[in-house]
C-alpha cells in the first residue's frame, strides 16, 4: 500500500461514476473521499478498504458493507451502516435516524450520538454509541451487542429477541420483552475491551445490561 | 382457522385391506399428519378424530383400496348465510381462545375476478387469426433491456412470485427453482433469505461449478429485498438475476411477513439469523425508509451494489394501484409486480385475507394508466399476480395491459396442493409449506419441478392459442379490444366494452372515469 492514500473528490458526480472511480482506487490504496454528502448508498456491498469520509456523510453510507474499514470524520447521515455483514464503520460525529440497521455482523460506532431506531433488527453486529440515543433504539434485535454510554429514549430494546443492550447513562422507557439483568465479569471485560479500542470514556462497570426475558416472545394473535 | 367438521371422513370397512387382515396396511393412519386415522386394540384402522380433517385428500390418493371418501360437509350449512359453518366455528375460535383467526393459502369466496371476461377471437372484422399450429408467436419478455447490463430474457410471459423459504419447505423452493430452469422463467427467494442450491438451480445447473446445464434452457432468480431483510447481504444481492424490493402482498397488504415459530426449523433459523421456535414477524414497513425519496435511493444503491447489471423490480400490494405504481416507477425500478386480493399467503390472518386489498382485474387497469401517464408502459413491465390460474387468466390479465404474470398458489397446486388452508401449521402432507422432515421427503424437486414445469408448459400453450386466435403473433400486442365483460359490473370496474353493447359503459367514454 502506497504511503498517501488516494483521494476522490465527488463534487458533482452521481452515485455511479463516484462508486466506480471508488472501487477502482480501492484495488490500489486507501481513499479519502471528499464532498460526498449528496451521495446516498456511497461505499454498498464493498469487501474490503479503508475508506475516509471528511466531512457529512449522505444516506445509507456502507450499507450492505461486507468487510471494508469506513471512517466518517464528520456526521453520517440516515441509515449509516445499513444491514453490514462484515468490516467497521466509525463515525466521528453524529448520526440520524437509524444507524446501523439490520446488520448481521461487524462494527459500527457512532462517537457523538445517534438518532431514533438505531440499531433497529440488529442480527449480530457491534454497535457503540458514545453520545445518546433516540426512541426505539435496538428495537427487535435478534442478536448482537448494542453499547450506549449516554442516554436512551422511549422503547428501548422493544420486542428484544436475542442479544444484550449494555447502557451507562438512563432510559425514558424500556420496550417489550426487557430485563435489566445483572453485569458478569465477562459483560464487564468485553466492554472494557470495546470502550477501550475505540477511545470512548467510560466506566464499564458504571453500565446496566439489558437482555430479553425470552426469546419467544409473546405476541398476540 | 379451524376447520372443524368441514369434511365429512367415510372409509368403507368392504374395501379397506386392514379390516380383512389387520396391520397389513395402515398407510392412511402413518400419512396423515392431523392424526384423523387411529389403530384399536385389534390393530383395525379407525377413523378416530373426524374433525381435524382438512380435507387435503392426501389419504384417498394413497388409499391401495379406493375406501376412504373426503366430502365437503359445509354444503348444508351454506343456506344459513351469513351464519354459515366457518363464521360460527371462527366465532367459537375466538371464544374459546381470545385469538383471532390465521391461515394460509388465500381468500376463500367470490370476488370479482376474471370468469366474467370473455376473450373476442378474430373474425372479418379484425386481423385474420393465425394459425397456432404452423406459425410463430413470440412468446418472449425482457426486463431492463434499456437499463442493465444482463437483461431478464423470460421464454414465457411467467415468473413464480415470491415465496419464502421458511414458508415453504426447501424442496419446494427447489422444485420451482428446477422448473424455472426448465421453462426459462423467474423463480423468487421471497424473503427468507436463499436455499444454497437456488441461484445454480434456477440458472439450470446441478452443481455449483456451472458447467453443464442439466435443464434447459436456464431461468432467472430473483432475490428479494425486504422488510425484514432476512439472510440478507452483498453476497446475496448479487446471488440473483434480479433484485425484488418488497414493499406488500396481496393476502396481507400492510403487513409484513408471517412465519410461526412451528416452521423455525434449525435450517430456517441459521438462514434468517433468529432463534430456533421463535416466530419471525416482518415488520410491516422498511424501518430504513421514512419517505418515497428513501426508496428511490434505495434502488439505485441496490443498482451500485449489483455493478448495475440486473433488474431492480419492486412488489406491490393491492391498495392505490395508481399512485402506488406511479410512485414505484417513479423510484426506477425495470418491472413492477402487483399482486391482487387473491393472492396467496403461507399465513396471514382471517380477516386480512379475506377483507383487505383490491381485486387483481381491478388493479391492472390503473396500473397500467399509471405507466401510461408516466410514458413508461411496455418499458417498466408489470407483472399481474393473485389469483392466476393458467393460460386464460394469463390472456386476460396482459389484454388489460400487463407484460406478464405470476403464478403463486397455482405453482403450489402443480406442485400437488389440495387447497386445505393449513399452510401456516407446517404440516403439509405434500411437503410443500412444511418444516417437517416426514412430511418434505414425500416432495422430490425434480420430479415435482417437472410437474410445476409441465404446467407452465401447458398454460404457455393455452395462452399462445388465444393470442394466435385473437388475431396476434406477440403477446405483447394483446390490448383491451380483444376482451369483452359479461356483466355490468365488471364493465364498471375494468372499463371493457361490455358483451352486447359493445361499448364501454358511459362514464368510461371521455378518458378513464376519472
Amino acid at each position: 500500500m502506497a504511503d498517501a492514500p488516494s483521494v476522490l473528490d465527488a463534487k458533482g458526480k452521481d452515485l455511479r461514476a463516484a462508486s466506480t472511480e471508488l472501487k477502482s482506487m480501492l484495488a490500489k490504496d486507501s481513499v479519502i473521499v471528499r464532498n460526498s454528502s449528496h451521495l446516498h448508498g456511497l461505499c454498498g456491498g464493498l469487501k474490503s478498504g479503508t475508506i475516509v469520509i471528511e466531512g457529512e456523510g449522505g444516506d445509507y453510507l456502507g450499507v450492505v458493507n461486507a468487510g471494508a474499514v469506513i471512517e466518517m470524520n464528520g456526521d453520517a447521515g440516515k441509515y449509516v451502516a445499513d444491514n453490514m455483514t462484515a468490516g467497521t464503520v466509525i463515525v466521528a460525529g453524529d448520526a440520524e435516524y437509524g444507524a446501523a440497521q439490520y446488520c448481521y455482523g461487524g462494527t459500527v460506532v457512532v462517537k457523538g450520538n445517534a438518532g431514533d431506531f438505531t440499531a433497529t433488527m440488529n442480527k449480530g453486529a457491534t454497535i457503540l454509541v458514545g453520545g445518546c440515543v433516540g426512541d426505539e433504539a435496538a428495537t427487535y434485535m435478534v442478536a448482537g451487542d448494542v453499547i450506549i454510554v449516554g442516554d436512551a429514549g422511549e422503547n428501548l430494546g422493544n420486542y428484544l429477541i436475542r442479544g444484550n443492550i449494555y447502557i451507562q447513562g438512563d432510559w425514558a422507557s424500556l420496550g417489550h420483552n426487557c430485563a435489566v439483568v445483572d453485569m458478569g465479569a465477562e459483560d464487564v471485560q468485553k466492554l472494557e475491551a470495546l470502550l477501550k479500542k475505540h477511545g470512548l470514556a467510560a466506566d464499564a462497570k458504571a453500565f446496566r445490561k439489558i437482555a430479553p426475558l425470552s426469546d419467544k416472545p409473546f405476541y398476540s394473535h | 382457522m379451524s376447520t372443524v367438521g368441514a369434511f365429512c371422513v367415510t372409509l368403507n370397512k368392504d374395501q379397506c385391506i386392514n379390516s380383512k387382515m389387520p396391520g397389513k396396511c395402515a398407510t392412511c393412519v402413518e400419512i396423515c399428519p392431523y392424526g384423523v386415522y387411529g389403530l384399536n386394540g385389534e390393530n383395525e384402522v379407525v377413523v378416530q378424530n373426524y374433525n381435524a380433517c382438512v380435507g387435503c385428500r392426501l389419504c384417498a390418493e394413497f388409499c391401495p383400496e379406493n375406501a376412504i371418501r373426503i366430502n365437503p360437509a359445509e354444503s348444508e350449512l351454506v343456506s344459513r348465510y351469513p351464519w354459515t359453518l366457518g363464521t360460527i366455528e371462527e366465532i367459537h375460535h375466538k371464544a374459546l381462545t381470545g385469538s383471532y383467526g390465521l391461515r394460509g393459502f388465500g381468500t376463500m369466496g367470490r370476488t370479482p375476478h376474471f370468469d366474467t371476461i370473455v376473450v373476442v377471437p378474430s373474425q372479418l372484422s379484425s386481423p385474420s387469426p393465425r394459425d397456432k399450429y404452423r406459425e410463430e408467436c413470440n412468446m418472449q419478455v425482457v426486463i431492463g433491456e434499456e437499463t442493465c447490463e444482463k437483461p431478464i430474457r423470460l421464454q414465457y410471459p411467467f415468473i413464480f412470485p415470491a415465496m419464502s423459504y421458511g414458508a415453504l419447505s426447501k424442496e419446494a423452493k427447489l422444485a420451482l427453482a428446477i422448473a424455472a430452469a426448465r421453462t426459462g422463467i423467474l423463480t423468487n427467494t421471497g424473503e427468507g433469505g436463499v436455499v444454497e442450491e437456488e441461484p445454480y438451480f434456477a440458472n439450470g445447473f446441478e452443481k455449483p461449478e456451472r458447467k453443464r446445464k442439466a435443464w434447459e434452457p436456464g431461468g432467472y432468480l430473483a432475490v428479494q429485498w425486504s422488510t425484514g431483510r432476512w439472510g440478507v447481504s452483498a453476497d446475496y444481492l448479487n446471488a440473483g438475476d434480479a433484485v425484488e424490493v418488497k414493499i406488500g402482498q396481496g393476502a396481507k397488504p400492510g403487513m409484513g411477513g408471517h412465519l410461526l415459530g412451528e416452521k423455525v426449523t434449525e435450517d430456517v433459523a441459521r438462514i434468517r439469523g433468529i432463534p430456533v421456535g421463535s416466530d419471525a414477524l416482518s415488520p410491516c414497513r422498511y424501518y430504513d425508509v421514512l419517505t418515497l425519496e428513501d426508496v428511490k435511493k434505495q434502488v439505485e444503491f441496490l443498482r451500485d451494489i449489483t455493478n448495475y447489471e440486473i433488474p431492480i423490480w419492486m412488489k406491490l400490494g393491492p391498495s392505490r394501484p395508481y399512485e402506488d405504481v406511479k410512485a414505484a416507477a417513479l423510484a426506477g425500478v425495470d418491472a413492477i409486480s402487483i399482486d391482487g386480493l387473491v393472492g396467496g399467503t403461507g399465513c396471514s390472518p382471517e380477516v386480512v385475507t379475506q377483507g383487505v386489498g383490491i381485486p387483481t382485474i381491478a388493479l391492472i387497469g390503473p396500473a397500467v394508466r399509471a405507466l401510461k401517464d408516466l410514458g413508461v408502459h411496455r418499458k417498466v413491465k408489470l407483472f399481474a399476480l393473485g389469483g392466476i390460474r393458467g393460460g386464460l387468466d394469463a390472456y386476460k390479465a396482459m389484454a388489460m395491459g400487463a407484460d406478464g404474470v405470476g403464478f403463486g398458489s397455482a405453482a403450489e397446486i402443480a406442485m400437488g396442493c389440495r387447497g386445505c388452508m393449513a399452510c401456516h401449521q407446517g404440516n403439509c402432507p405434500y411437503g410443500i409449506t412444511s418444516q417437517n422432515p416426514k412430511m418434505r421427503e414425500r416432495l422430490d424437486p425434480e420430479e415435482i419441478g417437472q410437474r410445476l414445469a409441465n404446467f407452465i408448459n401447458a398454460s404457455a400453450e393455452e395462452l399462445k392459442i388465444l393470442t394466435m386466435l385473437s388475431g396476434h403473433s406477440d403477446v405483447g400486442e394483446l390490448s383491451e379490444e380483444d376482451l369483452r365483460a359479461l356483466d355490468v359490473d365488471t364493465a364498471a370496474i375494468t372499463g371493457l366494452k361490455l358483451v352486447g353493447y359493445e361499448r364501454p359503459l358511459p362514464w368510461w367514454e371521455n378518458g378513464h372515469g376519472d
